[in-house]
């Protein structure tokens, strides 16, 4: 099998298994309690804390686990209840729906905006939007400010008309992030898009910035998430972190891994009729492991399943991909063209990929493309 | 949906999307049919076309051209084949429900989206006997 779906999921590091596996029968106890075990597994948990502050640049304190990208995104929509949301349709459902439910007209604002994009790796500008959310004069006085800590102080010390938060999903291990240097006020992350287990994310908080959690009623987290501490999971994204680190994966994704993606652009364009690329893939413009091209008069699902009937597995935003019978949202906002849309397919590469899979895709790609181009109802443009 | 299975869609869709029957390759002008009947829009992402050729007023041969998703392959390549040899009067009866069942029933949310080829096949007849008409006439 061709895998190249990493931006939906990787598949998870043996070094992750194992450490899963071991944990599974070391640290079992609920992290909250003051026993041996217990305090062990907390061990664990703050030890994935300060590395993942460490490789994104923040503070251990500043980092909050949850139970993925989604829960973290919407966490900080919740505490911007009411308040004035700007994001774009280039983002995930999590943050692109929950803004349109619960966004109002307050000040402070929030600006949510993806350093790499899910189905294009397109890289966008964050030092605009943080620099437009420092131009907005703080409101006097707001609920969001209000928060007093136990001892009577002040919660928000960092009072700002606007704050940032990007969803750095795609981005971790795949190009440096760093939060500070980001400007950013909060950040997402996903252990099983490095390798890590499904079900484990974290959420950056800038230290003094307004917070609301989104599950109440335990003490984990500092009372800013709710919940037993999924120890097991945390312990499989350590290693997946480890691992990142050591390796320093996003020298490797530079230097290797954008060869395979840059090989399969030029192959795809030269050598497929109707082809085009809805991914940027000059350098800095993207991600260097996500590639997304369209195939004129061919539409995405067909080609996806018949790629996979050859053994490749890829993805698309077209129709009806995932129950869904609109086109890629993301593609419809950046193209404006429903029939590329349509059209499109997504080869996301990870670190196991080699020459062979772009040569496994362009073995069989062509011929489909080729057949569904032939039975289209859609003539080709003659170029 | 098709707990068990391997794929998403059923056996039948899956055989007819990978080897699909009637399929027309290319230029449509290589193939002389005498009526052709159109539905659905690229911009929804499925279109489809239908070609027949009718002998003593029945569907002697059908080729078919789509635009769209693997069960809207399919489902047009099982129309094709439920088509073929029908009275004009049988084949203008073949509604969604009768493709789907033959299909052993696509995913609910590609049933309205995908099986549109029965209303270009009643295109076609509509075509066709409108072309009988005015040269009879």
């Amino acid at each position: 099998m061709t895998y190249l779906d990493y931006a939906a999921t990787a598949p998870m590091l043996p070094e992750v298994m194992e450490a899963m596996h071991e944990a599974e029968r070391k640290f079992f106890a609920n992290a909250s309690a003051l026993h041996t075990p217990g305090h062990l597994a907390m061990n664990e948990i703050e030890e994935t804390r300060t590395l993942l502050a460490e490789l994104i640049g923040a503070e251990p304190e500043e980092i909050i686990f949850t139970s993925g990208s989604s829960e973290a995104n919407n966490t900080v929509i919740r505490t911007f209840e009411g308040h004035r949301i700007e994001t774009s349709p280039l983002e995930h459902h999590s943050i692109f729906v929950a803004a349109e439910k619960y966004a109002g007209e307050k000040l402070p604002k929030l600006f949510s905006v993806m350093l790499a994009n899910n189905e294009t790796g397109d890289i966008l500008d964050l030092k605009k939007v943080v620099d437009a959310a420092r131009e907005i004069p703080a409101p006097k006085e707001d609920e969001l400010f209000a928060a007093k800590s136990d001892f009577g102080k002040d919660l928000v010390t960092d009072r700002r008309g606007g704050y940032v938060h990007s969803d750095l999903t795609q981005a971790l291990g795949k190009i440096p992030v760093n939060v500070k240097e980001l400007g950013l006020d909060y950040a997402t992350f996903s252990a099983h898009k490095i390798g890590g287990p499904v079900g484990v994310g974290a959420l950056y908080v800038k230290k003094g910035v307004p917070f609301k959690p989104l599950i109440i009623g335990g003490n984990q987290e500092k009372k800013r998430r709710s919940g037993t501490y999924n120890t097991v999971g945390i312990i499989g994204f350590k290693a997946a972190l480890k691992k990142m680190r050591d390796d320093k994966t996003w020298e490797k994704y530079e230097r290797d891994v954008r060869k395979l993606r840059d090989a399969l652009a030029k192959r795809i364009l030269d050598e497929i009729p109707g082809s085009s690329l809805n991914t940027d893939i000059k350098r800095g413009k993207s991600l260097p492991n996500i590639l997304n091209a369209s195939f004129q008069a061919a539409e995405g699902e067909s080609i996806q399943l018949y790629l996979d009937a050859e053994g490749v597995i890829v993805s698309t935003g077209s129709a009806c991909a995932a129950g869904d019978i609109k086109p890629s949202h993301v593609l419809m906002a950046k193209t404006n063209d429903a029939e590329v849309a349509h059209s499109s397919i997504r080869f996301s590469f990870g670190l196991d990929n080699t020459e062979k899979d772009v040569a496994k895709v362009m073995n069989v790609l062509p011929g489909i493309i080729d057949r569904l181009q032939k039975i289209s109802t859609i003539k080709m443009e003659a170029k | 949906m098709n707990e068990g299975q391997d794929w998403v869609y059923s056996d039948i869709v899956k055989d007819h999307f990978l080897h699909p029957r009637n399929y027309l390759m290319g230029d449509e002008s290589k193939f002389k049919y005498d009526a052709m009947g159109i539905v659905g829009n690229p911009i929804c992402g499925d279109q489809m076309k239908m070609y027949i050729v009718v002998e003593d007023g029945k569907i002697k041969d059908i080729r078919w051209k789509t635009y769209g998703c693997a069960s809207a392959i399919a489902s047009t390549s099982a129309l094709s084949e439920l088509a073929k040899g029908k009275t004009l009067d049988e084949a203008v009866a073949i509604s969604a429900k009768d493709i789907d069942e033959f299909l052993g029933n696509l995913p609910k949310h590609k049933f309205h989206c995908s099986i549109l080829g029965h209303d270009a096949l009643r295109e076609a007849v509509d075509n066709y006997k409108k072309k009988v008409g005015t040269e009879n006439g």
